[in-house]
């Protein structure tokens, strides 16, 4: 019943979908306006924006370069304090830091990763960069705890405030950086609160999660023993809720540290994110892979020890701890005035001088393949979908020029095929088969607006009803009439193909780590590293081999955005509850049966949520993908951050947001669909 | 057992009871007070009528005009399936809910009125609770657990580790004290859970199933530690379960309830013997009633009483009929039954006896 109303109303909008695509179709060639919104019809949007925050930012100018001013000295103070630290100190302090924490493992992790620090010759640009984390993480915990607090005792602004995070983790990196920026000055007092803005979320998202999660018995109990609120709430609620907050620091810590190293592209401060972002920029790519290996090390060290904050540890031997110290106090004062400058260590130059030349060597062998590879992808997918077929079809790269006679074939072939799988009972597939011809044919940065947005607002109605709809349709509307259309269909173009690119590979790569425990073995290390990774370092390497363009971008968006669905396919393959796996067994379904028939289906709602996640990543990379080549509302972002135009910045990033929330929301719908029609949760 | 029960629950009954709740209501939903005050209004204080009201206009009504007292020193036990809304009873008593309707009074205090201080004063020196799945802190030894109220009070450290001690000691955990939580078995943990609301030595002691959760065996060991307990501390108690067989047990009085309403108050023998209707019935369909049932209600006044033979032996009227079955399995005439004083007033067919049996066993 429920399903075949569901049918039903998803035939209709498809339906509805395909309608819209032919009555535009149709006028398109007489109707220009369809495809193109006249400029002069559209909202001076972005003015207003620039105009209305640039007077408030002026406004609060003074204030915010008194806190810069003021900022500006602890940062100062931990800068040189880290920088002057002998080494030997630093290292030593960490590895008994990683002691206390996991033992001799994160000990020898500490180790290893500072010494290789210290070899590469980046000690001081990193220990500037971890000045700034030190200053902004503190700053994040006590925002974004106070935050969570305030949530969790006045229940009224939970929704609001957890609306608010939830737009704030879609706004993209450099939007914050504009406005931040006016409000300032330059310099890397913006880094340091952009940081400490940007982290704050995950704080605020895990105290609230880890306090709502406390067993309501716990709580009671805390009540009934006669306790004051603040007692119940500082010697029950947050002690028993420590592991998830444990996470949020994690979480915070791991953002700060991403954001501080984006935010080099202000420049003005010597720390390692400026560090590749110059030796990219030369060209000097073994410097640039070893800095963001620098980099790397920062993030893998700093993950995995607060990371283990937040899991059940067992006591280390104290001594060990002090002894570490002690040693390394004493190797400092050994070694005082007798140690050469840090920046002269370059044990890894020769590595990188290497890189380089191997990698002209290779390029220069292998050119014509890469250019082989990057053209393939442009000229058969990538330029296909941006402008069509019918664009996109030349005697330069087909071999042959598109005919009007193709076009009649291929939307012949269409709808036959449209006809036979409706002939079958699968109408919905039937119309989106023709749809999605006829989105490839046009291209999908000249769809006609009106299109869009009936098949948007269609889509939303189907998976969140008619209010998500409205939001859905608004948000283009506004989007529309700010003069962002093109823009944030070249975006939602790039994003879309590499997010089809991520659920294919991740599904069936989510797959076979399901079915391979090997696979996965091989796999897990691989992803775990992935999301360490600061969105920044994913550049290098594809910047090696590929140039500045298009399909670096690509390249750049899949690496990063494709972990969450191979981790959620694989999680969902493999957490089948075990008596439903047990009775498909007893009634005789061989492996792929019980995989096609039971995991599969009950997988769909966390593969949906996993796909989910990598359209989030997917966003968010698009923009920092700007720096390589892109079109797009990234770009603009970017532009805007160099120009300091706060108007362009943030109107440009709420058109992110809002087409990263609209997306959000589909899927989201359809994931909780699924869910409910397999009886999880209610 | 029962008999001595009873009968201290009916010495107190004059005295002011220690729980006494009028026409209670919880009412779950937005603005529960004012819909409840509209719902009786138009049902005209029609119970039933103004719950389906509630019920319609997409309210939950969890608790349902409950009246009932609990006395000094007694077991009030609240039986019902789950969802009747026995928790959510509870938790009004103690005001970890907000009632929607009618009056509690604890020791004659109208605890509705309670400010926030007063409340975190009686839940201090006055109230203890034990919660089904234990509720321990699990960052917090066994110690650190049962010293918590303690704590709350502000006695020091040596003090209140003293006491804790000393509960420990009383549900038999000793030996323990620096474990923590996660690494007790469940018996053990809701021994921690009992020792800590038994800390600040409490006059009303709530506990909501705290048995449910544990294997049988177990639990019927912790039944009998509770009565144990329960024999020396006098404590006034409302005790929760859904487990009939408990009920009969521990029980001076019960109040069963279902769809927040209850639906009938009495002795176990009450309520095995008399039950209002079909529900209360079915609960105690499967009870052994051989143990329950008293030989009173299978007796017949006979014309003619026959004096009580030589050898052997005449039931009594509080027999239960288990114990009376046995004493007269070899005889097939009427037995005679004598009452305190020893004065024949009636007779038993040994028949009845055994068909009352049988049919209760179906
Ligand atoms: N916080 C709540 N919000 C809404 N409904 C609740 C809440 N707590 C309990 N209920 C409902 O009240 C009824 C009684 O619940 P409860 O008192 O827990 O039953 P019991 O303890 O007898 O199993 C149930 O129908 C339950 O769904
Ligand atoms: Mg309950």
């Amino acid at each position: 019943m429920l399903t075949a109303i569901f049918r039903e109303s998803g035939a209709r909008a498809a339906g509805l979908s395909l309608l819209a695509g032919v009555i535009c179709w149709i006028l398109v060639p007489y109707v220009s306006w369809l495809t193109v919104w006249p400029t002069a019809w559209t909202l001076p949007t972005t003015q207003w924006i620039g105009g209305g925050v640039g007077w408030f930012l002026e406004l609060m100018k003074p204030t915010g370069r008194g806190l810069a001013y003021l900022l500006e000295f602890p940062m100062d103070w931990t800068r040189l304090t880290l920088v002057n630290t002998p080494w030997p100190m630093t290292i030593g302090l960490v590895t008994a830091l990683g002691w206390y924490i996991g033992g001799w493992r994160l000990s020898a992790l500490g180790a290893v990763g500072l010494a290789f620090v210290l070899a590469s010759g980046y000690w001081n640009e990193s220990m500037s960069t971890l000045s700034l984390v030190a200053i902004s993480v503190p700053l994040a915990l006590v925002i974004g705890g106070a935050i969570g607090l305030l949530a969790n005792e006045y229940p009224r602004f939970k929704g609001p405030v957890q609306s608010v995070l939830d737009v704030m983790q879609t706004i993209p990196t450099f939007a914050y950086l504009t406005p931040l920026l006016v409000l300032f000055g330059f310099g890397p007092v913006v880094g340091l609160i952009a940081s400490a803005i940007y982290a704050a979320p995950p704080m605020a998202r895990n105290v609230i999660l880890g306090l709502e999660r406390v067993d309501p018995e716990v709580r009671e109990a805390a009540i009934m023993s006669g306790g004051t609120r603040t007692q119940q709430l500082f010697q029950v609620e947050i002690p028993t809720a420590s592991q998830q907050i444990m996470v949020g620091v994690n979480q915070c810590l791991m953002a700060a540290l991403s954001m501080v190293i984006i935010a080099a592209v202000i420049g003005g401060f010597n720390d390692i994110g400026w560090e590749v972002l110059l030796t990219m920029r030369k060209a000097q790519f073994g410097q640039a892979l070893l800095a963001g290996l620098v980099i790397v090390v920062f993030a893998v060290v700093i993950d995995r020890m607060s990371g283990a904050l937040a899991q059940q540890r067992q006591q280390h031997d104290k001594r060990v701890v002090w002894g570490l110290i002690v040693l390394g106090i004493v190797a400092s004062l050994l070694t005082w005035g007798q140690l050469p400058n840090v920046s002269d260590y370059a044990f890894f130059d020769p590595s990188a001088e290497y890189v380089d030349r191997s990698l002209g060597a290779f390029t220069a062998a292998n050119g014509a393949a890469l250019d082989g590879i990057k053209n393939g992808a442009m000229f058969y997918m990538l330029l296909p979908l941006r402008i069509g077929l019918d664009d996109a079809v030349l005697t330069f790269t087909w071999g042959f020029d598109w005919t009007a006679g193709m076009t009649l074939g291929l939307f012949a072939v269409a709808f036959a095929v449209g006809l036979l799988l409706a002939w079958r009972g699968h109408v919905v597939g039937g119309i989106l088969t023709v749809v999605a011809v006829g989105i490839l044919h046009t291209g999908v940065s000249q769809l006609p607006w009106p299109f869009v947005m009936v098949g948007i607002g269609a889509v939303a109605w189907v998976s969140g009803g008619r209010r998500l709809s409205i939001i859905c349709v608004a948000m283009l509307v506004m989007i529309l009439l700010s003069d962002l259309w093109e823009r944030s269909l070249l975006s939602l173009y790039l994003c879309g193909a590499a997010v089809f690119a991520c659920a294919v590979l991740g599904a069936l790569t989510g797959l076979l780590c399901a079915v391979s425990p090997l696979a996965w073995r091989i796999v897990q290390p691989i992803c775990d590293m992935l999301q360490t990774i600061p969105l920044f370092v994913f550049l290098i390497p594809v910047l090696m081999f590929f140039q500045i363009g298009e399909f670096s971008a690509f390249l750049a968006i899949i690496a990063y955005a494709i972990v969450p669905m191979v981790r959620y396919t694989r999680h969902g393959l493999t957490t089948t509850p075990e008596d439903l796996i047990e009775a498909a067994v007893s009634s005789g379904a061989t492996g792929p049966q019980i995989m096609r028939e039971v995991r599969i289906p009950f997988a769909a709602p966390t593969i949906l949520l996993g796909l989910n996640q990598t359209i989030l990543y997917a966003f968010a990379m698009l923009v920092i993908a700007a720096l390589i080549g892109t079109t797009g509302l990234g770009q603009s972002i970017y532009l805007a951050l160099g120009k300091a135009d706060v108007g362009l910045g943030l109107a440009a990033g709420a058109a992110m947001a809002m087409l990263a929330m609209i997306a959000d929301r589909l899927v989201q719908g359809f994931a909780d669909e699924q869910r409910k029609a397999l009886g999880l949760n209610g | 057992m029962s008999t001595d029960k009873s009968s201290a629950a009916s010495l107190s009954e004059a005295a002011v009871p220690v729980i006494a709740c009028k026409g209670l209501w919880k009412v779950f939903g937005d603005a529960p007070e004012s819909k409840l005050q509209d719902a009786l209004t138009q049902s005209g204080g029609d119970a039933r009528a103004a719950a389906d009201l509630l019920i319609k206009d997409g309210m939950i009504a969890a608790v349902r005009d409950a009246t009932f007292e609990v006395h000094a020193g007694e077991i009030f036990v609240i039986m019902g399936l789950s969802g009747s809304g026995k928790s959510t009873m509870i938790r009004c008593i103690s005001r970890l809910m907000e009632s929607a309707g009618g009056s509690i009074e604890i020791d004659g205090e109208d605890i509705l009125k309670a400010s926030p201080k007063r409340l975190i004063e009686l839940r201090r020196t006055k109230l203890g609770m034990v919660f089904q799945h234990f509720g321990l802190f699990p960052h917090m030894t066994v110690l650190d657990n049962v010293a918590f109220p303690l704590k709350m009070q502000g006695q020091n450290k040596q003090t209140r580790h003293a006491r804790a001690l000393e509960v420990i000691n009383l549900v038999g955990l000793e030996g323990r004290e620096n474990s923590y939580p996660r690494e007790l078995s469940g018996g053990q943990r809701q021994r921690v859970g009992i020792a800590r609301s038994l800390a600040a030595d409490p006059e009303l002691w709530f506990l909501d199933e705290p048995f449910s959760a544990l294997d049988p065996l177990i639990r019927r060991q912790l039944q009998d530690e509770f009565l144990g307990i329960q024999s020396r501390l006098k404590k006034s108690i409302v005790f929760i379960t859904h487990d009939i067989a408990e009920a009969l047990k521990l029980a001076d009085r019960i109040a069963i309830m279902r769809d927040g309403e209850i639906i009938q108050i009495g002795t176990p023998t009450e309520i095995v013997l008399n039950p209002v209707d079909d529900y209360v019935r079915e609960f105690s369909r499967d009870v052994a009633k051989g143990r329950h049932a008293r030989v009173a209600s299978v007796m017949t006044a006979a014309k003619t009483i026959p004096a009580p033979k030589k050898g052997q032996p005449a039931l009594r009227l509080d027999m239960t009929l288990e114990d009376a079955l046995a004493s007269c399995i070899s005889t097939y005439k009427p037995v005679t039954v004598i009452d305190d004083q020893g004065k024949a007033i009636g007779v038993v067919d040994p028949g009845d006896l055994a068909a009352a049996l049988q049919v209760e066993a179906t």
